[in-house]
């Protein structure tokens, strides 16, 4: 957890203070009496005005007269730092309290000057997240999706839009599917969200091969427009499965981006009936995901947006954890949003998650300005691709047989820059996905 | 009327409609022939079925029935809609 300590006056701290540099000599005593604690190098002394209210009494309140003084003996120093998180979190701040030089130890919390809510202008454009995530390095490695099946599972793709947009991906028609009763063929479904995924999934893998899945076009009864039925993915898994297994071991490499889920916990039985979806590892669905994962698939899930700060309006999960199902698998990325400025959009679902408690996995960006099919790329519907583009670009050189899905998110998770808590947070997951990082990493 | 899916575990050569049909008595449209037999883990020779919820109640309980899940109502993310 980040902090701000507030140590006594000494010359010192008035000294560095004043002329805006660092001081390690006034910290290090601090750092080496309290285990655990961390000073941040970079972060100057700031002198804080010695407070006295006209009676002399203690404040009570700010909006009592108070009396500033900028006099060193009475004026304190804050410095920035971390404390562990955690069960050792509580010893590390008695310890600091305790020490003579301090005064005390206070939150410094993330600040954000405008979270980004539905509804609300793009941040930045496609070019933007391109170079946040290093595409040009990437391409310098022969990284762009080349021989990697990207299967979009959404509404459908249409290829002539896409290419009017600048993008000219592959797609295998033979290879791609749609629901029984869904007039339109791979390719040439109506411009909607599944071609926003696509064009998003292009930001890094470029070359990628497409798989159109257009499961979100079912038309089977009790469906409704940009809907289906979980049986819907349960068919469309089963045959990308058939697909992969298809390849030869040295060359496998699927991935399979996923910008849906549910609104609404009336859609599914309640956690503890065994029919259950949200909560149950052996719903048929989250078994084949299991299944596809273990055949060497890497599988992308959009966490959702439900976030606290602003949820989109569908979302009715009032006081249950929304990241349900396999938007919470273990054997999936679950992927939340942040804007380019590295902000977490104020609607991406938070964890923890149902299945597995540590969700989202990672965080990557949305809300730009990107296919052009709305206002904005947004939601984490436009984060999921992204980051699936990342994966599919990775994988260009890192079959299956050579780094296996669950190596790859482990790499992604350790290299991600971290935001919010220290390490994993239900905010941000691990943190925003390096791919500059992540190459650094790789074997 | 709803849909569960029923998962069965299955001898893989009699993982086919008609001998399911057969083994739990079922007319060709009790079973939704477009959903098919899906092997939802071929490791553990589990197939899931597409039923009505009567079906699926009759079934629970059976030889080598493993489960009645629900087939919720799936929806994409995005855009995200402003309150």
């Amino acid at each position: 957890m980040k902090v701000l300590i507030q140590l006594r006056s000494s010359g010192a701290a008035h000294q560095a203070a004043t002329r805006g540099i660092t001081a390690p000599s006034v910290t290090s005593g601090l750092e080496s009496a309290v285990s655990g604690i961390s000073i941040d190098p970079q972060y100057p002394p700031v002198q804080l005005p010695g407070v006295q209210t006209t009676t002399g009494a203690g404040i009570r309140s700010l909006g009592q007269p108070l009396t500033f003084t900028l006099d060193p003996a009475r004026s304190t120093y804050l410095v920035r730092g971390s404390i562990p998180d955690g069960a050792s979190q509580a010893a590390a701040l008695q310890s600091a309290a305790a020490h003579p030089d301090v005064v005390g130890v206070f939150s410094d919390p993330l600040i954000e000057s405008c979270i980004v809510c539905p509804g609300d202008p793009p941040v930045g454009n496609a070019s933007d997240v391109a170079k946040r995530l290093s595409v040009s390095k990437l391409v310098t490695k022969k990284m762009d999706g080349h021989s990697v099946f990207l299967a979009v599972v959404d509404t459908g793709v249409n290829l002539a839009y896409l290419k009017s947009k600048g993008r000219t991906p592959k797609l295998d028609i033979a290879n791609s599917w749609v629901p029984s009763g869904v007039s339109t063929k791979p390719g040439t479904h109506p411009i909607d969200h599944g071609t926003m995924c696509a064009y998003d999934a292009g930001i890094a893998a470029p070359k990628a091969t497409l798989l159109d899945y257009a499961v979100l076009l079912s038309k089977t009864p009790g469906s409704t427009v940009m809907a289906g039925l979980l049986s819907d993915a349960v068919l469309a898994y089963s045959k990308l499965r058939t697909i992969l297994n298809g390849m030869p071991v040295a060359k496998r490499a699927m991935v399979i981006s996923n910008s849906w889920g549910m609104f609404s916990p009336t859609w599914d039985f309640p956690p503890g009936h065994p029919g259950n979806y949200s909560d149950n590892a052996n719903h048929p669905f989250n078994l084949i995901v299991a299944s596809l994962e273990t055949a060497g698939a890497d599988i992308l899930f959009a966490a959702g947006n439900c976030g606290h700060n602003c949820p989109d309006s569908r979302c009715a999960f009032g006081a249950a954890l929304p990241i349900c199902g396999a938007n919470s698998h273990p054997a999936v990325l679950s992927v939340a949003g942040v804007d380019v400025n590295k902000a977490r959009v104020g609607y991406s679902s938070q964890g923890p998650g149902r299945l597995t408690a540590k969700k989202p996995d990672i965080s990557i960006y949305t809300h730009f300005v990107g296919s052009g099919v709305y206002p904005e790329d947004g939601g984490t519907s436009a984060a999921c691709p992204v980051a699936a583009g990342v994966v599919a670009a990775i994988r260009s050189k890192y079959p299956v047989s050579k780094l296996s899905p669950l190596q790859l998110r482990s790499l992604i998770f350790k290299s991600a820059e971290d935001k919010g808590g220290t390490g994993f947070d239900f905010d941000y997951g691990w943190g925003i996905v390096d791919p500059g990082a992540l190459l650094a990493a790789l074997p | 009327m709803a849909t569960r899916m029923v998962t069965l575990r299955l001898d893989p050569s009699k993982a086919t409609l008609a001998e399911i049909q057969a083994k739990y008595q079922l007319r060709p449209d009790q079973v939704d022939p477009k959903f098919g037999v899906v092997s939802v883990r071929p490791e553990d020779h589990l197939y899931a079925v597409l039923v009505d919820e009567q079906v699926a109640s009759r079934l629970e309980g059976g030889e080598d029935v493993v489960g009645s899940f629900s087939n919720p109502k799936i929806e994409t993310f995005g855009p995200p809609r402003k309150r």
